[in-house]
């Protein structure tokens, strides 16, 4: 699955106008990378939650920028396979 | 320190309306032409969405989204994000920022200023108003919440629709470090702004202030508000005639959308710099109706007292004035309150009278901005641009009226006046400047 949710997230990041040309599951989403900032993370966390129908608390966010795109996907995948704790 | 200036001086102007983008486009289209040669000119930008009109107040075009809501409204060109912000930030940034942001550009281009080079950045001011702020913007998403839920609304929602990011995205563009605000008094706020922009300078705090408006009603939530509480024109066969100050048979005003700023400079400043600029703005005026939130004081007394106090600041008599461009939009109370209020105070030898609304329909918070820009130029220029459609002068606003074409006045005081839903009275006195 977590080929699809790097395809899915490249493709909102290039609709928010980020650069992901030669990004790839190794491409690091803080400034390293992508360059995300905090509201730029919190965009594309909600259209992760929208697409895959997870939910991110507020300190899954703070470590967003220093993971990569690949990390990223297989935590959405993990999250997609068991119900959203209450 | 030079002693504090008791005027300032508008050196640069930025306008996005319904005529275009090009400030001697729109001065022309104001007052150098005739209605029929302006439905054949080929002017750049404004008029209906996509293209294919003649610039000004036109008919929706089908499939828009004031279509079937408004009869007539004015359009103002596309402005490309792309070309304002970084990509990442161009996307959901509401219109009256964009357009905002294009007039401070022009604005700032037309004064031969960048920030940093030619001002420095702690003496530089940003006060533009706003009346809706992002609508638009938050339109869409109620709509899109509404469908989809919570993960439809965008974190960047905020930056994008609050009412004073006209003047942040301007002071970040330009790295304006001095002060900033914004004025909400709806129809009132660009002139409000513009008043700002006097008092900062007088007071020392500011050697540059971009002062002005911006609004984006052409909504459908907002537009229909307008509509039903029958403040639009209604029934016009020709879209171009629908806007009439004044005009026995006006029956409202024709909604538009659009910005104006104006670069208002310390003379001292404006002078070292070689800028004469366009005029000195030399006095102010606000007073309060204290009375409804939508219906003016049928007397003018508010209105009245807000050019006698502009007088008064700029210590002028009713006699040096010699033009007013009125805040008139079309309305039948409205435009008859204004006209008792100028003959109140100006008497039997009221200055000559016009209302640019005609042209330009009511660009709301914007209007006072874009209107002291009209003042400015014909001050400049010394024509007095006519009022469109005034073929019939309402007995009830019995003026001194500039009409059918363009009058040539060496206009040594002008007047422009702004008078909002709120009973917000603006007055604003400018004049020829004194040169470098």
């Amino acid at each position: 699955m977590s080929e699809e949710v790097i395809a899915f997230t490249l493709g909102a990041l290039q609709e928010m106008n980020f650069d992901t040309d030669g990004a790839d599951a190794r491409t690091v989403l803080g400034p390293a990378g992508i360059d995300l900032d905090s509201l730029a993370v919190a965009e594309l966390a909600l259209r992760l939650e929208d697409k895959y129908g997870i939910k991110f608390a507020p300190e899954d966010m703070e470590v967003v920028t220093v993971k990569t795109l690949g990390q990223l996907a297989s935590d959405v995948a993990t999250r997609a396979h068991r119900p959203v704790a209450r | 320190m030079s002693p504090l200036a008791r005027t300032a001086r508008v050196t640069g102007i930025g306008l996005v309306t319904p005529l275009g983008t090009d400030t001697g486009e729109f001065f022309d289209a104001l007052c150098g032409r005739t209605l029929a040669e302006r439905r054949s000119d080929k002017l750049r930008g404004g008029g209906p969405p996509g293209g294919g009109g003649p610039p000004g107040v036109c008919r929706p075009p089908a499939e828009h989204p004031m279509d079937g809501i408004v009869e007539v409204a004015g359009f103002a060109p596309d402005i490309d994000p792309m070309r304002l912000l970084p990509p990442t930030e161009a996307r959901g940034v509401d219109r009256f920022v964009l357009m905002a942001m294009a007039a401070g550009d022009a604005a700032l281009a037309d004064a031969g200023i960048v920030v940093g080079r030619d001002v420095d950045p702690a003496r530089t001011a940003v006060v533009v108003g706003g009346g809706f702020g992002g609508l638009t913007l938050f339109e869409a998403h109620a709509v899109a919440r509404h469908e989809r839920g919570r993960t439809a609304v965008s974190p960047t929602l905020l930056a994008g629709m609050l009412p004073n990011m006209a003047s942040a995205r301007i002071a970040i563009r330009h790295g304006i470090r001095g002060f900033s605000s914004a004025v909400a008094a709806a129809c009132a706020s660009g002139a409000y702004a513009v008043a700002e922009a006097l008092r900062l300078i007088r007071e020392g705090l500011a050697d540059v202030v971009l002062a002005g408006g911006a609004e984006a009603p052409l909504l459908p939530t907002a537009a229909t508000a307008f509509r039903n509480a029958r403040a639009l024109a209604y029934g016009w066969a020709d879209p171009a005639e629908a806007s009439r100050p004044f005009d026995l048979r006006r029956n409202g005003f024709v909604l538009s959308e659009g910005a104006g700023v104006l670069v208002v400079e310390r003379p001292e400043h404006a002078a070292a710099r070689g800028r004469a600029g366009y005029a000195e703005l030399v006095g102010w005026g606000v007073s309060t109706d204290a009375y409804h939130p939508m219906v003016p004081r049928a007397d003018g007394s508010g209105v009245a007292e807000s050019i006698r106090l502009a007088l008064a600041d700029a210590d002028l008599g009713p006699a040096d004035v010699d033009y007013v461009n009125a805040h008139a939009t079309g309305t039948k109370l409205g435009d008859a309150a204004e006209a008792r209020a100028i003959r109140a105070v100006f008497g039997a030898d009221a200055p000559a009278v016009s209302s640019t609304k005609a042209v330009t329909g009511h660009l709301l918070a914007a209007s006072g901005a874009v209107e002291a820009a009209a003042t400015a130029l014909a001050v400049h220029s010394g024509l007095v641009p006519p009022t469109h459609n005034l073929d019939e002068p309402d007995p009830e606003c019995d003026l001194d009226h500039v009409r059918k074409a363009a009058r040539q006045v060496p206009v040594r005081a002008a007047l422009s006046g702004s008078f909002a839903f709120g009973g917000h009275n603006v007055s604003l006195l400018l004049t020829r400047t004194g040169g470098p």
